[in-house]
Formats: C-alpha cells, sequence, structure tokens
C-alpha cells in the first residue's frame, strides 16, 4: 500500500517533495532508478523501492552516485525511461560519467535529480551542483513548489527523450523535506521492451553505439540550442504581478514560495513583479528579455551561488542595446547572502529595505525578553551519537588507544553519522573530515610522511556504505604503498545517518531481494591489508588491538569494528540490557569518578541527578546496549539481561 | 592553588618528572599505566585529586613526613630513618638462585605471607620485554618466583590501589624508591574521605636504586646490542660502576655506562632517594671485601622502622635469612653513594627550574637539600 | 471551532521535540489529518544530521485558501506543541508574540550539554515561569508519563496529538486520525494509539 501507486487521479495528496518527484516520474512511466543514499535525497530511491515490484520497475541503491548515474543510463540507450537520484555532493561523484554521458546523449528519457542542502542541515558543505548543468550542457530545471515537483519530473522524461539528453531536475532541503499539496495525475500502464541497439553509424543518435568523442560535442550545441528554443515557452516560467512593476524579481525553486509570502506579507502586489524561472539552465532569452523590458531594478532571488543572477546578468548585457542598462539587486549587490537558506523572512527583509518599508510583527520588547528566556531556560542541544550507538564505544577505545599510544595519533575523519567524531560526542578524535572515502586516501598520504620525520601514528574511520562507495581505491592505493596506517571499518549494518539503506555489505537489496553480500574483512585481506575484526562493545579488547595495530609498522592494517546501528530495524526499541543504577556504589562527582559516565561518556541515556549527586538511567531513552557498565570505576551501573 | 588532574600534568607528567610509579593509577578512570608511561586518558576536572597528593613528584613537606611515619630519633640526613645495617641472603638456595642478588627482598616478603602478617604481597613482574607490571600475589611461592631486579620502573603502586580495593585486608609491597614515598604520602591521609583503604598497607619493603631506565630506550639498545641472543638478566655493579653487564645465551655482554646512560628516565635525575627511605625495611646489593662475585650473592638490608625491625627478627629466628657482619666502612659508602644522588638531584632540579632556590617540588628549606644548597 | 473553520489563516502551528522523539511522525499525521479537513498543507521540516540529538521542529501552514512556504515568518507561530518543554521555551524568541499558544509535554530529556555539567536544565517552574508570562495560553501534559502507563513512551506523541484536538485550537477530527492511522499500521496498534489519543484529549479538560 503507498499512496505513490495507489493515489488516484484527479485526487489532492500531502506529500514530501521527493514523493512529488517520485509520483511524476511513476506517471512518465519510469522504468529504471537508482541512487546513492544522501539526505535531503534518500527518500526518492526508498518510495520507489517500496512500488518497484507493483509497478514493474527495478529500483537499485548502486554502490555510489557515478554507478548510479551508469545504471541509469543504461536503461536509457536500452530505450527505457530512467532516473538517477543523489544529494549535491553525489553529483560530484557522478560527474565524470555525467560529461561523457552528456555528450553521448540518451535514448530513453533520462533524469538526473539532485537533492541539495542549502545551509547544510545533514550535510558537510552545502554546494551548488546546477554549475554542472552549465559546464556539461545539459538542461536545467527547478521546480518551484511542491506540485511542480510532480509535473516538472513527469515532463522531464518526455523532454529528454525530445532532446535526446539526460535533463537535471534541482531540488533542496526545504522542497524535498517539505511536504505539502499536490494533484496526482495518470499512471501509465506501459509494457516496456528494453534493446540496446548500437549497429548503426558511429555518431546515429538512435542506433549507433554510445561512445563519447570529441565529435559529439558540436551536436551537444545543437540540442543546447533546442532546449533553448523550447524554454521560451515553457509553462513552468510564470509571472505574477503588474504590467510595470516597480522592481521585478526574477527567483527559482524555493525562493518562489518565500517571495510569494514576502509580497503577501509587505501588501506589494501592486509594485513588484515576480518571474518564478523553472527552466534556470539554459536562459530562455526571449523570455528573459520581455521581463526585463518591463522595469529598469531587478532583485533576483536565489539559494547559495549567484547562478540564475549571472546567467541573468550575461543575457542583459549581451541585449543591453535593446533594453538599455538595469540595476540588478541581489547576491553581488549584498541584498541576499551567497551562503545559507532563504527564507520568507530573508526576503521580506530584502523587500522592505529595498523599497523603504517598515516591517515589524513583533514588539521588539517581546522577542527582547523571549530570547533571554530562550537563553537562560533553553539549554544548547549539541549533536551527539544516539543512546546505544556503536560508534560512542568505537570512539571511546580509538580515543583510549591514542591516549596511551601517545605519539599524538589522529583519526582522518570521514562521511556519516561519525562525522560527529570531531566533537566531544566521538571524544574530538577526528582531525580531518572531508568527501567519502577521503579519510582513507587522506590517511594513505599521512602515511607516506615518514621519511619526512612524522612518526604519529595514523587512524582513519568509514563505515560500511562508506567502505564500498569510495574507501575501496583509497585502501587499495594504501595497501599497494604500504602506506602505515589502520582503516577502522565502522560496520553498523547498513547505511544508517540516511535511514537503513542496503549496501553491497547486506544480504538484501533495495527490493528486499536476497542477494549475496560482500564480506569487508575478506576484501581487505585479498587486498594484502593485515586485517582483525572485534566487536566495539567490548572495549578492552578493541582498544588492545588498536594499540596493537599502531605498532605494527609494516604496511597497511584493517580494523572492522561490528556491531549493529542501535536504530537499525532489529535493534530499535529492543533492549539487550536493562540498566541501573546502584547510587550506593556511584562516586558521583567525587575523586574516584567525577562523572566520567555522564561528563565523558555523555551517553544521552544517562543523565545526572543534581539532588542526589548520582548517575541516573533516563529510561525513556537508554537503548540498553551495556556499555556503560563497563565504563563506570565502581561498578555503580548494573546490566541486567532484559 | 589547586592540586589536580590538571596541575599534575603540567607539574609532572609534561615536565618530564614522572617515573610511572603508579600512584596516580587505579584511583580513578582518568590516568592509566602503559608501556612505561603514565598517561591520562580523558580530563579530570576536579580541583583537589588524590592523583596530585598521592604523586612522589609533587611537593610535600617531607620532614613533616619523616616524623610523622618513623621515630623521630632514628632520623638521619643520608640515609632517612635508619635502625641498623645488616648484610644478608636468603637461606633457601632456590630463593637465591631466581633473585638479583641475595633473594632477601623474596625470603622476606614470602615469610610475610606464610606468617599472615599480610594476605597479599605486590611487587613487580615482567610482562613483555624488560616491561614490567605490577602484580598482587597470595602465595609465598608465587613471591618466590618473581624475584630479580626490574630495569624498568614498575607502576607497582597502581597495583597495589587495585589490590586494595578488591578485598585484601594486609598487603605488602615491595617498592622503589619513589614508590615508597607515594606509599608514604598516602599513610597521611590528605583526602580522608577517600583514603581508607591505606589502612590495609602493612609492610613497605624498598628497593635500593640508582636510576631506572626508558623501556623504550633500553628496549632498543639491547636490540641493538645483543641482537639475537636471548637476554637472561643484568646488573649494573656497584662496585665497578662504570658499565652494565647482560648475561645473554651468548655470554656476558659488557656496555659501557655513558653508552647506557642516556637510556635513563628523564624523571629519575630528579630522585633524591637511592635507599627507599620511606620504607619498613629496604634492600639492596652488598659490598663486600671479597669482591663482586661474592657480593652478588648477598644483600645489605637498612631496618628503618619497628615492623621492619620485627619481621627482620621474625626472619632470623625462623632462619629464613642469614647473616654476616657488616664489613668496615659500608655504612660511610651507602652514606656517600645516597648524598652523591641527593646532591645530583638538587643540581637537576636547579638546572631545570633556572634559579638555586627553586627546586620544583622539593622544598629548599627542608634539612635535608638544605645543607646541600649552602 | 464546531464550524470546522480555522480561527486564522494561514493557521502557523510548530510541532518542535529533540531529534528522536518522533517529530516528523507528529507532523504528518497532523498535516495528513488537516488535509482531510480540506485544508492546503504545508511542512516545512529538517531531518537528518539533526536528528543526531538536535533540536528538531516542523513548520505547519494550514490554510483553507493556498499553500505557503515552508517555513513560518518571525513572530507569526500561532501555536506550539512542543514534545519537550525546554523546545517549546527556545522557539519563543524567533517565532512568539504576546498571544501564541504553547501546548508542551513536560518530561525533560537532557541535551549531552547538560548530562556533562556544561549546562544547566531549568527545573519545572522555571520553564512554566516564561511560558506563561510569554504566550496566550498554555498547557502543560504530563504525555511520556501516561504514555509509559499505556505500556510504551513513544506513544506520547500520539497523546499530544489528542492534546492538541482538546484544546480546540484548530478543528481536528477524531475520524481523520483513525483513518491517517489506518493507513499506516495494523489493529492492534491502531487501538492503543487510539487510547492515547483520547488521553489526550481528556487531560486537556481536566
Amino acid at each position: 500500500m503507498s499512496v505513490m501507486l495507489d493515489g488516484k487521479e484527479g485526487m489532492e495528496y500531502m506529500v514530501m517533495g521527493n514523493e512529488a518527484i517520485v509520483r511524476g516520474a511513476l506517471e512518465a512511466g519510469l522504468k529504471v532508478a537508482s541512487g546513492y543514499p544522501g539526505t535531503p535525497s534518500s527518500e526518492i530511491i526508498e518510495r520507489l523501492s517500496d512500488v518497484a515490484k507493483d509497478a514493474g520497475i527495478y529500483v537499485e541503491w548502486s554502490v555510489n552516485e557515478k554507478v548510479a548515474a551508469e545504471v541509469a543510463a543504461a536503461a536509457s540507450f536500452a530505450q527505457l525511461r530512467s532516473l538517477a537520484s543523489m544529494k549535491q555532493v553525489g553529483v560530484n561523484v557522478a560527474s565524470d560519467f555525467l560529461l561523457h554521458l552528456a555528450i553521448t546523449g540518451t535514448r530513453g528519457g533520462m533524469v538526473l535529480v539532485t537533492c541539495e542542502d542549502p545551509a547544510a542541515h545533514s550535510s558537510s558543505n552545502e554546494g551548488d551542483s546546477r554549475g554542472y548543468a552549465r559546464m556539461m550542457e545539459f538542461p536545467l530545471l527547478e521546480p518551484g513548489d511542491f506540485q511542480e515537483a510532480k509535473d516538472m519530473t513527469k515532463w522531464a522524461f518526455e523532454f529528454s527523450e525530445e532532446i535526446g539528453n539526460l535533463v537535471m531536475v534541482r531540488s533542496v532541503t526545504r522542497l524535498s523535506h517539505a511536504s505539502g499539496n499536490v494533484k496526482f495525475g495518470p499512471l501509465p500502464r506501459t509494457e516496456a521492451q528494453a534493446e540496446y541497439r548500437f549497429s548503426g553509424a558511429f555518431l546515429d543518435p538512435v542506433a549507433g553505439p554510445m561512445i563519447s568523442t570529441g565529435f559529439g560535442h558540436r551536436i551537444q550545441q545543437e540540442k543546447l540550442k533546442k532546449v533553448r528554443e523550447i524554454f521560451e515557452d515553457s509553462p513552468f516560467n510564470t509571472y505574477q504581478g503588474p504590467d510595470e512593476p516597480e522592481l521585478l524579481i526574477i527567483t527559482c525553486s524555493v525562493g518562489n514560495l518565500y517571495c510569494k509570502e514576502a509580497i503577501k506579507a509587505l501588501g506589494i502586489e501592486d509594485r513588484v513583479g515576480l518571474l518564478k524561472m523553472g527552466t534556470t539552465w539554459p536562459l530562455p532569452p526571449n523570455l528573459i528579455k520581455k521581463y526585463l523590458l518591463m522595469t529598469d531594478e531587478i532583485l533576483i532571488i536565489e539559494e547559495i551561488l549567484p547562478f540564475l543572477e549571472d546567467n541573468v546578468k550575461v543575457l542583459a548585457a549581451e541585449m543591453v542595446q535593446e533594453i538599455g542598462a538595469k540595476k540588478f539587486y541581489g547576491k553581488h549587490a549584498g541584498q541576499i547572502p551567497s551562503f545559507g537558506e532563504l527564507s520568507a523572512d530573508l526576503v521580506i527583509q530584502s523587500l522592505a529595505d529595498l523599497l523603504d518599508l517598515g516591517y515589524e510583527t513583533v514588539a521588539q520588547e517581546y522577542t527582547d525578553k523571549a530570547s533571554a528566556a530562550a537563553f537562560a531556560r533553553a539549554p544548547q542541544r549539541e549533536l551527539t551519537f544516539c543512546p546505544g550507538c556503536p560508534h560512542r564505544a568505537s570512539f571511546w577505545a580509538i580515543h583510549n588507544a591514542l591516549e596511551l599510544d601517545g605519539r599524538q595519533g589522529f583519526v582522518c575523519g570521514d562521511i556519516g553519522c561519525y562525522s560527529l567524531a570531531a566533537l566531544p560526542t566521538g571524544f574530538s578524535t577526528a582531525k580531518t573530515g572531508h568527501a567519502m572515502g577521503s579519510g582513507a586516501g587522506v590517511a594513505s598520504g599521512f602515511a607516506k610522511l615518514r621519511q619526512f620525520g612524522m612518526d604519529q601514528p595514523v587512524l582513519a574511520v568509514c563505515g560500511d556504505s562508506t567502505f564500498f562507495h569510495a574507501a575501496i581505491p583509497a585502501l587499495v592505493n594504501a595497501v599497494h604503498h604500504q602506506a602505515d596506517f589502520t582503516l577502522i571499518v565502522l560496520d553498523n549494518s547498513g547505511t544508517a545517518m540516511t535511514g537503513f539503506q542496503s549496501h553491497p555489505g547486506l544480504n538484501i537489496n533495495a527490493m528486499k531481494d536476497e542477494v549475496p553480500a560482500l564480506d569487508i574483512p575478506a576484501i581487505c585481506q585479498a587486498m594484502g591489508a593485515r586485517v582483525e575484526v572485534r566487536d566495539p562493545f567490548d572495549l578492552e579488547e578493541t582498544q588492545k588491538t588498536l594499540n596493537e595495530l599502531m605498532e605494527y609498522t609494516e604496511g597497511t592494517k584493517v580494523l572492522v569494528l561490528k556491531q549493529a546501528c542501535a536504530l537499525s530495524p532489529e535493534k530499535k526499541r529492543v533492549k539487550s540490557y536493562n540498566m541501573q543504577i546502584n547510587e550506593e556504589n556511584c562516586i558521583g562527582q567525587d575523586c574516584g569518578c567525577n562523572r566520567l559516565c555522564t561528563r565523558i561518556f555523555r551517553c544521552p541515556g544517562l543523565i545526572w541527578d543534581e539532588v542526589k549527586k548520582v548517575a541516573r538511567i533516563d529510561e525513556v531513552i537508554c537503548a540498553g546496549c551495556g556499555v556503560c557498565a563497563d565504563i563506570c570505576p565502581a561498578g555503580a551501573i548494573v546490566r541486567e539481561e532484559a | 592553588m589547586s592540586t589536580g588532574q590538571k596541575e599534575l600534568k603540567e607539574g609532572v607528567l609534561n615536565a618530564g618528572l614522572c617515573i610511572n610509579c603508579g600512584a596516580c593509577v587505579n584511583l580513578c578512570p582518568y590516568f592509566a599505566a602503559y608501556k612505561d608511561r603514565t598517561v591520562t586518558l580523558h580530563v579530570c576536572d576536579l580541583e583537589e585529586g588524590r592523583c596530585y597528593a598521592y604523586c612522589p613528584r609533587t611537593p610535600t613537606d617531607l620532614e613533616f613526613l619523616r616524623r610523622s611515619l618513623f621515630d623521630p630519633d632514628d632520623l638521619t640526613a643520608e640515609l632517612g630513618p635508619f635502625k641498623g645495617l645488616y648484610i644478608t641472603r636468603a637461606a633457601d638456595e632456590t630463593v637465591r638462585a631466581s633473585a638479583q642478588h641475595g633473594g632477601t627482598v623474596s625470603a622476606l616478603m614470602a615469610l610475610a605471607l606464610e606468617e599472615s602478617l599480610i594476605d597479599a604481597a605486590v611487587l613487580a613482574e615482567e610482562s613483555e620485554r624488560y616491561l614490567p607490571q605490577g602484580i598482587a600475589v597470595e602465595d609465598s611461592s608465587e613471591v618466590k618466583r618473581r624475584g630479580g631486579s626490574k630495569f624498568v620502573t614498575s607502576p607497582t603502586v597502581a597495583a597495589f590501589n587495585a589490590a586494595a580495593s578488591s578485598g585484601y585486608d594486609k598487603i605488602g609491597v615491595v617498592a622503589t624508591p619513589c614508590q615508597t614515598l607515594a606509599l608514604a604520602k598516602m599513610r597521611l591521609k590528605p583526602q580522608p574521605a577517600k583514603d581508607d583503604y591505606i589502612d590495609k598497607l602493612r609492610l613497605v619493603i624498598g628497593l635500593f636504586c640508582g636510576w631506572a631506565f626508558s623501556w623504550r630506550d633500553l628496549s632498543k639498545l639491547l636490540q641493538d646490542k645483543a641482537e639475537e641472543a636471548s637476554i637472561l638478566g643484568m646488573d649494573i655493579p656497584p662496585s665497578k660502576y662504570e658499565c652494565m653487564e647482560v648475561y645473554t645465551t651468548n655470554g656476558t655482554l659488557t656496555i659501557p655506562l655513558d653508552e647506557v646512560l642516556p637510556c635513563v628516565k628523564e624523571g629519575c635525575q630528579y630522585c633524591f632517594d637511592m635507599t627507599a627511605e620511606f620504607s619498613d625495611l629496604s634492600v639492596g646489593s652488598a659490598r663486600l671485601p671479597e669482591g663482586w662475585d661474592t657480593a652478588k650473592g648477598w644483600n645489605q638490608v637498612i631496618v628503618r622502622s619497628q615492623a621492619g625491625q620485627e619481621l627482620l627478627d621474625l626472619a632470623r629466628s625462623k632462619g629464613v635469612l642469614e647473616f654476616r657482619d657488616l664489613p668496615d666502612g659500608n655504612l660511610e659508602k651507602l652514606k656517600t653513594a645516597s648524598m652523591n644522588k641527593k646532591r645530583f638531584c638538587v643540581e637537576s632540579l636547579i638546572k631545570k627550574s633556572g634559579s638555586p632556590d627553586e627546586l620544583l617540588y622539593l622544598d629548599p628549606h627542608d634539612p635535608v637539600f638544605s645543607s646541600l644548597l649552602s | 471551532m464546531e464550524n470546522g473553520k480555522l480561527s486564522k489563516d494561514p493557521y502557523n502551528l510548530i510541532i518542535t521535540g529533540v531529534g528522536g522523539q518522533g517529530n516528523v511522525l507528529a507532523s504528518r499525521i497532523l498535516g495528513n489529518m488537516m488535509v482531510r479537513q480540506g485544508c492546503h498543507v504545508t511542512i516545512g521540516e529538517t531531518f537528518g544530521a539533526t536528528q543526531r540529538g538536535g533540536s528538531v521542529m516542523s513548520n505547519l501552514r494550514i490554510s483553507e485558501i493556498s499553500a505557503w512556504s515552508p517555513q513560518i515568518p518571525k513572530g507569526q507561530a500561532d501555536m506550539i506543541v512542543a514534545l519537550e518543554p525546554t523546545e517549546a521555551i527556545r522557539l519563543l524568541g524567533k517565532y512568539g508574540h504576546p498571544e501564541i499558544k504553547v501546548l508542551t509535554n513536560t518530561r525533560a530529556i537532557h541535551s549531552v550539554g547538560v548530562i556533562a555539567g556544561e549546562l544547566k536544565y531549568p527545573s519545572l517552574n522555571e520553564i512554566k515561569e516564561p511560558l506563561q508570562e510569554l504566550t496566550g495560553e498554555v498547557w502543560l501534559v504530563d504525555a511520556t508519563e501516561e504514555a509509559m502507563k499505556l505500556g510504551n513512551p513513544i506513544l506520547s506523541n500520539t497523546i499530544m496529538l489528542g492534546a492538541l484536538a482538546g484544546t480546540g485550537v484548530i478543528p481536528m477530527q477524531r475520524d481523520h486520525f483513525k483513518e491517517v492511522m489506518s493507513e499506516t499500521m495494523g489493529q492492534d496498534r491502531l487501538e492503543i494509539n487510539l487510547k492515547a489519543y483520547d488521553l489526550g484529549a481528556e487531560l486537556i479538560k481536566h
């Protein structure tokens, strides 16, 4: 049962932006979908995999985004409609293939969905991947509301087939992870036959081989010209406002929703015009000209980089003879920041400033008082590993091993929940943090600095999903070059951060079929690394092994720390132990303990009783992993099999 | 002034004064002894800690300590509390065979266990190559098996801390001079509410000690010198204090002292005590007119306390120890050697502090050190 | 509220809590109930890394006329439903105004800063004081304790939804709750959730 398939034509449903995209793809007759999980994109493949069997489609969580794009492209080559979905950083991974794909073009409609994260709510950067569309010369669509997310996705497949190239649909957190009403269209009943034709002439777009060459660029340029023409009449570019506005706002994506709200809030419907662009690359020149002619003052509102702004300005410069000089406001002029996300407030404020309007909804006195109350009575919530998280135990052992070793060793961090190892929750052990798999790669580099006098032990961490995604090549490099470091694979049996998507280490795939699981220790062993496997909940054994591995200087070592995530389906709401505090034994804040469990170990399942001066278990929060019993110096934390 | 982990870390660990005696270990989860180093695992922010209070390298009123724990009439500047000096060896040959010298320490500890003066003996044993660790044993045969000098400090006080909290009631400790000072500081119970377990300390047998090695440096030196041969033991004969003898499967190897001294632990430079002054009895190698070959089968014993005297007397009456007459001049030579170490310590501390009035953890007004300063 | 009309359009409601409390699910249930009421509902929320012990918030914009943006503007929330009491206080500076209403669970979740002793968690009185001073109306419910009595603390979210219905600030229908829930769960879990919903409504009346 899923509204994605069962939702009826003509009915309105409240769905997430990502679900709107899914429904759009299903309405377009999608046959193959692939992706790699990443917030805020993950629900696209998840929802598609939920309905895959019923809808007769193939869905997979690919090992990484480049492979996802390749898998989707193959379907397109065989004349099926396909979709690859990823978050902004995934587009970087896929980009090598995408550049070549843009040259060969596609056959069955192929849509690349990128869900980006302005303000980096759940990312290590807020990269704006729209630049790829311009750089690689394929069209870019940006839905401006939930309905459009569905409609635009559906149309993107037809459009892709019309131009013979892939189409990028870009969403953002406030669309992907927000929900709104969407009116559903019909679902097609189509049978598809996959066939890859290759016996035609070399550059024959329908029957030739799909091989990227320099010659293809000319054809790609012609496609782009056609795209511009199609975009001139696109219903996804809309205008609202007077014929001769004082100020023209050009916006895209969720900026549309904020602009509409801001105009209403300020009551300036008669003074400003709102041009919402859905086709943001390449821009249709005539359409832009038409609106630029309406006024001399233009404010461009979009998130992160001035992508739309720069492209509009290029057109305005080209057309200056016809339209005259314009005054532009936006990121370059300083009204809209080039970082972080937009909000109705931000747009209201910039419009109020530009039009010299007063705007205050709440008396400053109230706001000051309420802010002071929040400061005094609402303690900050720093991010933390969940109760029962194996990473807390892993990093406890890692921290202690590094301290015992005493040679200023450090951890090269990576992407996943365990990125938090840079914070006190991970005992501040991670000292580098970049892209997927970069921990292993950077560590491999550090380890080759021995000849320059670097004698610090080097550790790298990666999750199980990250291991397959990008750490394998780095490990291959390290073993081959005899890089002396230890890669710690934090194997928690799933892509945990994004909600337990499957990966090649598991014996189940996105469609819940049984599939062969790849064995991480065996892979590492086959590469020639020294491999150890431990349970991170065995703190002492894990620490001892790490110290031993740090002392062992011949080549690359791998320690697989295997323990399922506390939120994994098999563990969620299942306590291994019932934990209790023996208050008599608890040393509390005295010499001999000084609140090790609450002050240093910092598991949210433990709280400090200010009155009794003892630790307590919060039975609502505690996940019952039992690890804290092993760190208590007084044996006051007692575990009992649940 | 705060006297907690932070101050200990700044004033002792980071300052190079720590000798890994183990006094701060096993009191709390914040310290660990690992491969000849004392390590802080996490930050403790208490303003007062037993770690600081027990450490033999934090400032102490030593004169008050001496007067509190020993008979003030027995106090000497050179050797600390002194009731008498004896030449002894274990009567049991098998004990002597596994001992460094005369086996006196093993014999006395074994006797204390057998007579139920103590129910556990805390001593050092080698865990991995040259790296000792502290251990608590209940059986006298276990004591006898573990004789022989260790050339790297064992965190023995850590083992005492662990033993005292694990159910033993009467504990004897074999301790180096730094460790006897730590145990003596504990006996003053600086944190009364937390120090009750110290009452379980019933006997301290101190070991004479010139200095100990850094484990990493010693391992490297021996690896370079002895190569493939396995090492059976080593010694630095006091009568020929110019080389280290290493007994290997390929015979005795002699390493000149100037090659050995760079391996000495930094913290040992700042030690004023050669004869383990804060013990009940202290035991070291003997000097005999017959020369080193004979002397290395015997010990010198300083008796310091009533308890020490009683144990030695018991050993004599039970025939556990053999005694021979103290050669003339031995006491003077011992005093000179002891004062030399104190002098070297004071010089090293002045060099470190950069000021002749500043002895870091030692009090320049202490009667023992003030004379060396003038 | 008997005629099922919104007291204000759009009605801006925030559900706030701590990552892992079930904020997202609660907001979706409420949103779906309001869609059944014939409303346009926009929900704005973030999830992912923020769920790891951080403060989380869902913005619901409920309108009988049109769709609104997924973020409530400054000072324009009409109601805050807090699954954790300090989270209600945290939001008043940005979203509050003297007439705002607050419904909060009383059960504390200590942040790691509090657990570690670096920050102080306020007493219940210290929580009540600013809530009473800075809002038009406030309801406190021991939802977690009541949920534990029903056998599972996770039911506290349903109790809070029931309590929200009990306050009558927006037109919520029990039948819609039942419909929405029955789409996602089996009969046994539905029954205990209905019980929790009714209990929540009762707690407000008494």
